[in-house]
């Protein structure tokens, strides 16, 4: 086994069995790290816990709810705005955060009051939204504070509101991923199936593990709805809660990230008899494929195909151009979970840069056993990295940016290397074939940004260089491009805007007259 | 429903395995080479086969790789239950991209594919079920 044992973590001797080196004819069965385990003590972990993975990841997306923290408040700032899941509904979810608020003398005395209050209180400030979810935290699950309880109280008092409790406090699994897989099998028992959606369409997709980070759900809603399909809901980015109760009415469950959602699709097609299919929303092929794929299974594959070919011929010239400056550069792909398979081999043929590290912070062996088969020989896998050993792996791999969430992004900042947020993007929306441009434009901006050659410099003990003045990116980047490539007549810099989801939320789609012997049945 | 939902196929989840060794050891060199580059296609481009569990895997490389194999030998594949048809989606994917990339797959024999195919399915059983590090896909719930 490859195993790669960091000199920082020579003292925390189990951390050896987390990374591996990628070997020449090494495969799954001899090349993979542990993963999905409790962190080592010892080992400072840039994990969230399982309250943050139900709450953050998956259940705040929801647009038109009321998410309510049981617990500290501490618990709900920390899980507040920053993954950046907008909603076409002006960001209620994003604008808006509760929390019980408890204190010590709650713990002492019970919160289930204060928790009932809170409920009512919150309905009553925002009488247009008549949906809530509810959040255990440490403190009120250790109590024995009984959320459901207090929640079939209050529906019985106020008919018209629904209530979803997620049980899922934060010492519930290693990592955020126990909460992901809690939320995922707690909306199943209690929601899905209790409320029954409108079919408009013959073809008809539940779109899971896609949380709209700055639009991504609203760009691969624009292609369902150019194809004629309807998304009957999205689990759970840009979603709404009644949507998602409908979930069962789906003719395919189509899954964007296995690692936060599998287990709901799972479900689904135990339970319901919907088929689950794995999609990849970024690169050009990989969308290309999932989208020839949903086409195929609903018999309507020509729809795919021409978006296909409008997109690719608007924004590959584009995306080459970025190519060309990109080539070979040095990239640690260190995300949370999904990204580092979903991205892995795509940047390096569509970019053409280099993965030289995967790491998941809550990913499952299964999450590092497509990010090693999909990058190449002599990538450094890590799992559960802490922050000494993202120095170490920074300063022997020396890349030319990493992407990263923000924790392990200033550290990278602070010896040099540009980073941008895997989690929440930089300038997103990062799907879609305009998304993957803008995606490869931040790659090239973040790397030839010539704050980094400045940044560089001592002041306090270097020579400073005088003989020349400020450098633009473009003279950073060109500099060693063939006369051809750089001035290509056909190639060109991103030309989209700087907001494209306002323009999509405006657009209509034409009618796709229905055929199925349903229609009748489903329009009543 | 569903809070008691109970699962059916307890006795499918608590499989047992089917490979103690690499399927391929003991096979010549041109064929390892020729699965090789099939499996090195899947695990670069496809998701299929990497469900979260020993015995869903199965079952995908199993549906999925043998309508792949009807679709090469040009045979009709019989469709009956959306599973299946989730099937034939990535089979036909496959299909086409494997008559693209490796055109000498096209001149071989049906009864050659139909080997070659029945191989690349040991060797992902093997990779991805038998012989995998990953300590999940045994656990018996999703």
């Amino acid at each position: 086994m490859p195993y790669h044992e960091f000199e920082c973590s020579k003292v925390i001797p189990e951390r050896k069995e987390h990374a591996v080196i990628k070997g020449k004819g090494e495969d799954l069965t001899s090349c993979l790290p542990k993963g999905y385990l409790n962190t080592i003590p010892g080992s400072i972990s840039e994990r969230g816990c399982a309250y943050c993975g139900a709450k953050h990841v998956i259940g705040t997306p929801m647009k038109d709810v009321i998410h309510i923290s049981h617990g500290p408040v501490g618990c709900t700032y920390d899980t507040w705005q920053t993954k950046r899941y907008i909603s076409d509904n002006d960001n209620f979810q994003l604008k808006y955060t509760f929390a019980t608020d408890v204190k010590e003398k709650h713990i002492v005395f019970g919160a289930e009051k204060l928790l009932k209050q809170n409920i009512i209180e919150a309905f009553k400030a925002f009488p247009g939204t008549k949906r809530m979810t509810i959040y255990q935290t440490c403190a009120t699950a250790l109590i024995g504070d009984d959320a459901n309880a207090i929640a079939e109280e209050v529906m019985e008092e106020m008919p018209d509101v629904d209530i979803f409790v997620c049980n899922s406090p934060g010492f519930g699994g290693p990592s955020q991923s126990g909460g992901h897989h809690k939320i995922n099998i707690a909306w199943i028992n209690q929601k899905v199936g209790t409320l029954e959606p409108k079919i408009t369409s013959d073809y008809v997709i539940n779109y899971v593990g896609e949380y709209n980070i700055q639009g991504d759900q609203e760009v691969m809603l624009d292609f369902f709805k150019r194809m004629g399909i309807q998304v009957l809901s999205s689990f759970t980015g840009n979603g709404s809660y009644d949507d998602l109760r409908g979930m069962h009415r789906a003719h395919l469950n189509v899954l964007e990230c296995a690692r936060s959602a599998e287990y709901i699709c799972d479900e689904l097609r135990d339970r319901y008899g919907i088929p689950r299919l794995d999609i990849d929303g970024f690169g050009f092929k990989a969308l290309g494929d999932s989208l020839r794929k949903i086409g195929l299974f609903f018999g309507i594959e020509d729809r795919a195909e021409k978006i296909i070919v409008e997109e690719t011929a608007k924004w590959q010239p584009q995306l080459d151009w970025y190519k060309e400056r990109l080539k070979g550069k040095r990239i640690c792909l260190w995300p949370g979970g999904s990204k580092l398979w979903h991205w892995a081999h795509a940047i390096q043929e569509e970019m053409g840069v280099k993965v030289v590290s995967v790491y998941t912070k809550f990913g499952h062996q299964g999450d590092m056993e497509k990010g090693v088969s999909r990058c190449g020989e002599g990538a450094l896998a890590i799992d559960d990295p802490n922050e000494l050993e993202g120095l170490e792996a920074l300063e022997t791999l020396k890349p030319h940016c990493i992407f990263t969430g923000k924790r392990p992004g200033e550290m990278a900042k602070k010896v040099n290397v540009p980073y941008l947020n895997a989690h929440a993007y930089h300038n997103g929306p990062w799907k879609g074939w305009e998304g993957w441009v803008r995606f490869a434009r931040d790659i090239y901006n973040a790397i030839y940004s010539p704050i980094h050659q400045l940044a560089l410099v001592d002041i306090s003990k270097d020579e400073i260089q005088t003989d020349y003045g400020f450098q633009t990116r473009r003279m950073l980047s060109d500099k060693e491009l063939p006369e051809e490539i750089r001035a290509s007549t056909e190639l060109s810099e991103y030309t989209g805007n700087y907001d494209v989801i306002a323009d999509l939320r405006k657009k209509t789609y034409p009618e796709f007259p229905r055929t199925s012997a349903d229609t009748q049945k489903d329009a009543a | 429903m569903a809070a008691n939902h109970t699962i059916k196929n307890m006795a499918e989840r608590k499989y047992q395995k089917v490979y103690t060794s690499n399927p391929l050891d003991e096979v010549d060199a041109d064929t390892k080479e020729k699965v090789s580059h099939l499996e090195n296609y899947i695990m670069k481009h496809c998701l299929w086969q990497f469900n979260s569990r020993g015995w869903d895997r199965r079952k995908q490389n199993a549906g999925i790789l043998g309508q792949t194999t009807q679709l090469l030998c040009g045979e009709e594949v019989n469709i009956t239950t959306p599973q299946e048809k989730c099937y034939w989606v990535d089979a036909v994917m496959l299909d086409r991209n494997y008559r693209e990339l490796f055109p000498w797959l096209l001149e071989l024999s049906k009864d050659e594919i139909k080997a070659l195919m029945k191989h690349l399915n040991a060797r992902l059983d093997w990779t991805l079920i038998d012989g995998s590090l990953n300590l999940e896909l045994t656990v018996v719930n999703y």
